[in-house]
């Protein structure tokens, strides 16, 4: 479903060149369910960004269902993002001005979907994250959890294929942080491919897949099928003293 | 995809910036267009033909002392002023036309104004010989000028003017079936027959209501001051006026001359208020329309400045550059609307105001209709630029934690 192939992000100053990302590959199914981890500033959020299509790459390869990103115009590239990419943020990023239903149907306006489809998708999404009843609530009336459980609506009411998670729990306590990751896993077990940055060793490891960047490389990669196992393997092939910034 | 619905919840929800912009808006239509209705008023006003050849003509007046025949010397000079090179014709008139000072009377289709059927119409009126009508430069259209044999000089009960040239004006309002010309009018129990008809000759006051009804009448009398006018060609004008006080001086030395002065001089210092006035309220206009300009551009800016990462979170979830600019375009037109509706509204009442309190004619919706949609196309532009640029942030923004 994603398929990255040396993949390098420079960000270029007057002074300073910094690579985000250098040489990263990776194979994400559809269906399967990864957490990526890594230390601050490793790459991670870069990664999200080029695999969301927020932000473009300096070098490499991206398919996303055999659709060669890098093609894309920027309009190609909105469009694909709201057909087939769910957003999940850190700080949940609802529109304060807009009620719930309002913010779950953003994505919805922009495919053009008509207004009872729209109705249909929102009441249903809100329905399944517990919260249908609170549809004209603006979102600063509900509590941190319950602002992340309208993204993910906002997120499933476009009946994406593809979900990208950008520290989900992180400004959660570890209750609303356990509901919302019993939710995803809801989420994937109805089919769609998850994609979860995280800090959180506790949530990295109930996911199927792990893997980790680190200095903007795919720093190791375990497919664990027990979750009993230890998460973390050294790489062999890393360059410990490889450095992401160069004067 | 307009999200109309949306966009006028979260209006509602953002209150006070949605209101000061309205506001703004509702008082810039309002403003604007009473402003601009009574400046083309005023320019056309201004720009009204007088039927004189304003910049080839010039007046003066004079007040006499001493023991002097004061017709021979009005004569003497007349024949003087006719005399200077450059000096195409010269007249001594009883007042003069544009110059804000003069005389009016009713003049009456029946000798006793009582009579039922009498009818009678309002006109500025002056005297002058024979050469009045070609020294102010007026266009005879139908009749004649005056014979040398008609002018009276020195008025009396006992012999009175039996003869005038008026307006077409003046006779098209006594006369509307347009068949005036020798017909008599009565000027108090006086008949006198209307000999020639000029195509546009203003009185005094370019204000009044009857600004275009004039009369002339064939006499010549002294009174205080003398008033002389003298067409010249355009170009030596000036020159000219330099002279006169000295050459009339020569003439005669006891006596003070007032400066010379144009017509168009003399129309301007007339209507001194009235371009001061029209330039006041094209100040008020730039400034209201610069204010509201900087204000939508500002408040834009200040709203994208609020909502970078809103627009970066819809940019992520599917928006295209143009849905971000549609968007504040779709907004601002919203308030916009409101605003205009509110502004005309307020204009039509203020043109009301004006009418009762100040006579002004009353306000053309025309002006109402263009300027709503003048402040509306300056709206839609003044957004355009901060929505541009709101569209440039990158749907990256979404992720990051600031």
């Amino acid at each position: 479903m994603l398929s990255m192939k040396n993949i390098s992000k420079v960000y270029q100053t007057e002074k300073v060149r910094t690579h985000a990302l250098r040489d990263f590959d990776l194979q994400v199914n559809e269906g399967e369910f990864i957490a990526v981890t890594g230390p601050s500033g490793s790459g991670k959020t870069t990664f999200l960004n080029i695999a969301g299509m927020l932000e473009g790459y300096s070098s490499g390869e991206y398919l996303l269902d055999d659709v060669n990103v890098g093609q894309l115009s920027d309009n190609q590239r909105a469009d694909l993002r709201n057909q087939k990419i769910g957003f999940i943020f850190q700080g949940f990023n609802l529109i304060p001005d807009l009620n719930l239903y309002e913010n779950v149907e953003v994505p919805l306006r922009y495919r053009g979907i008509k207004s009872a489809e729209r109705k249909r998708r929102i009441e249903e999404c809100l329905e399944k994250v517990g919260l249908g009843s609170r549809a004209k609530h603006l979102p600063q009336q509900l509590s941190g959890g319950q602002q992340q459980r309208v993204a993910i609506a906002r997120a499933l009411a476009g009946q994406p294929r593809f979900l990208l998670a950008d520290e989900p729990t992180g400004n959660l306590d570890s209750l609303m942080a356990r509901q919302v990751m019993e939710l995803l896993e809801e989420i994937n077990r109805d089919g769609a491919t998850i994609v979860m940055v995280t800090h959180d060793p506790e949530l990295a490891r109930r996911a199927p897949r792990n893997i980790q960047v680190v200095d903007g490389q795919l720093a190791d990669f375990t497919l664990y099928q027990s979750r009993e196992k230890d998460i973390l393997t050294p790489n062999p092939q890393l360059n410990p003293s490889s450095n992401p910034a160069e004067a | 995809m307009l999200e109309i619905k949306p966009i006028f919840n979260a209006l509602l929800r953002s209150k006070v910036s949605t209101f000061l912009l309205l506001v703004e808006i509702a008082i810039t239509v309002a403003i604007v267009s009473v402003a601009a209705f009574v400046i083309v008023d005023r320019v056309n006003y201004l720009q009204q033909e007088t039927g004189y050849p304003e910049e080839s003509l010039l007046h003066f007046s004079v007040l006499t002392f001493g023991d002097v025949d004061r017709m021979q010397q009005i004569e003497l000079d007349e024949q003087m002023l006719r005399n200077i090179p450059d000096v195409e014709n010269a007249v001594f008139m009883q007042d003069v036309p544009l110059s804000g000072s003069g005389s009016a009377s009713s003049f009456n289709s029946q000798p006793d104004p009582e009579i039922e059927n009498n009818k009678s119409v309002r006109a500025a009126y002056t005297a002058g010989d024979e050469n009045m009508i070609d020294t102010l430069g007026v266009n005879l259209i139908a009749g004649r000028d005056f014979n040398p044999d008609e002018i009276k000089y020195g008025l009396s009960m006992e012999n009175p003017p039996t003869v005038i040239i008026a307006s077409k004006a003046f006779v098209d309002e006594m006369f509307p079936e347009g068949d005036g010309l020798g017909q008599t009018v009565y000027f108090g129990p006086a008949p006198i027959k209307i000999i020639g008809i000029v195509e546009e000759m203003k009185g005094p006051w370019l204000q009044d209501s009857r600004a275009d009804n004039m009369v002339i009448f064939p006499y010549v009398e002294v009174r205080s001051f003398d008033h002389y006018v003298v067409r010249t060609n355009p170009e030596e004008r000036t020159a000219i006026k330099r002279q006169i006080e000295e050459l009339m001086l020569a003439n005669y030395d006891k006596r003070v001359i007032n400066p010379a002065i144009g017509f168009d001089e003399a129309k301007a210092q007339y209507n001194a208020g009235d371009i001061l006035m029209a330039r006041m309220l094209m100040v008020i206009i730039v400034v209201l329309i610069m204010i509201t300009i900087v204000g939508i551009f500002g408040l834009t800016l200040f709203n994208i400045s609020k909502r970078t990462k809103q627009i970066g979170t819809r940019r992520a979830l599917g928006a295209r550059k143009s849905d971000i600019v549609k968007y504040f375009l779709v907004e601002n037109a919203m308030v916009c609307i409101v605003g205009l509706v509110v502004g005309s509204a307020g204009a039509v009442y203020l043109g009301t105001l004006l009418l009762q309190e100040y006579s002004l004619p009353a306000l053309d919706n025309a002006f109402i209709l263009y300027t709503a949609g003048f402040v509306f196309l300056i709206s839609l532009m003044s957004v355009l630029v901060p929505a541009n640029r709101a569209a440039n942030i990158s749907p990256s923004i979404a992720t990051r934690s600031i």
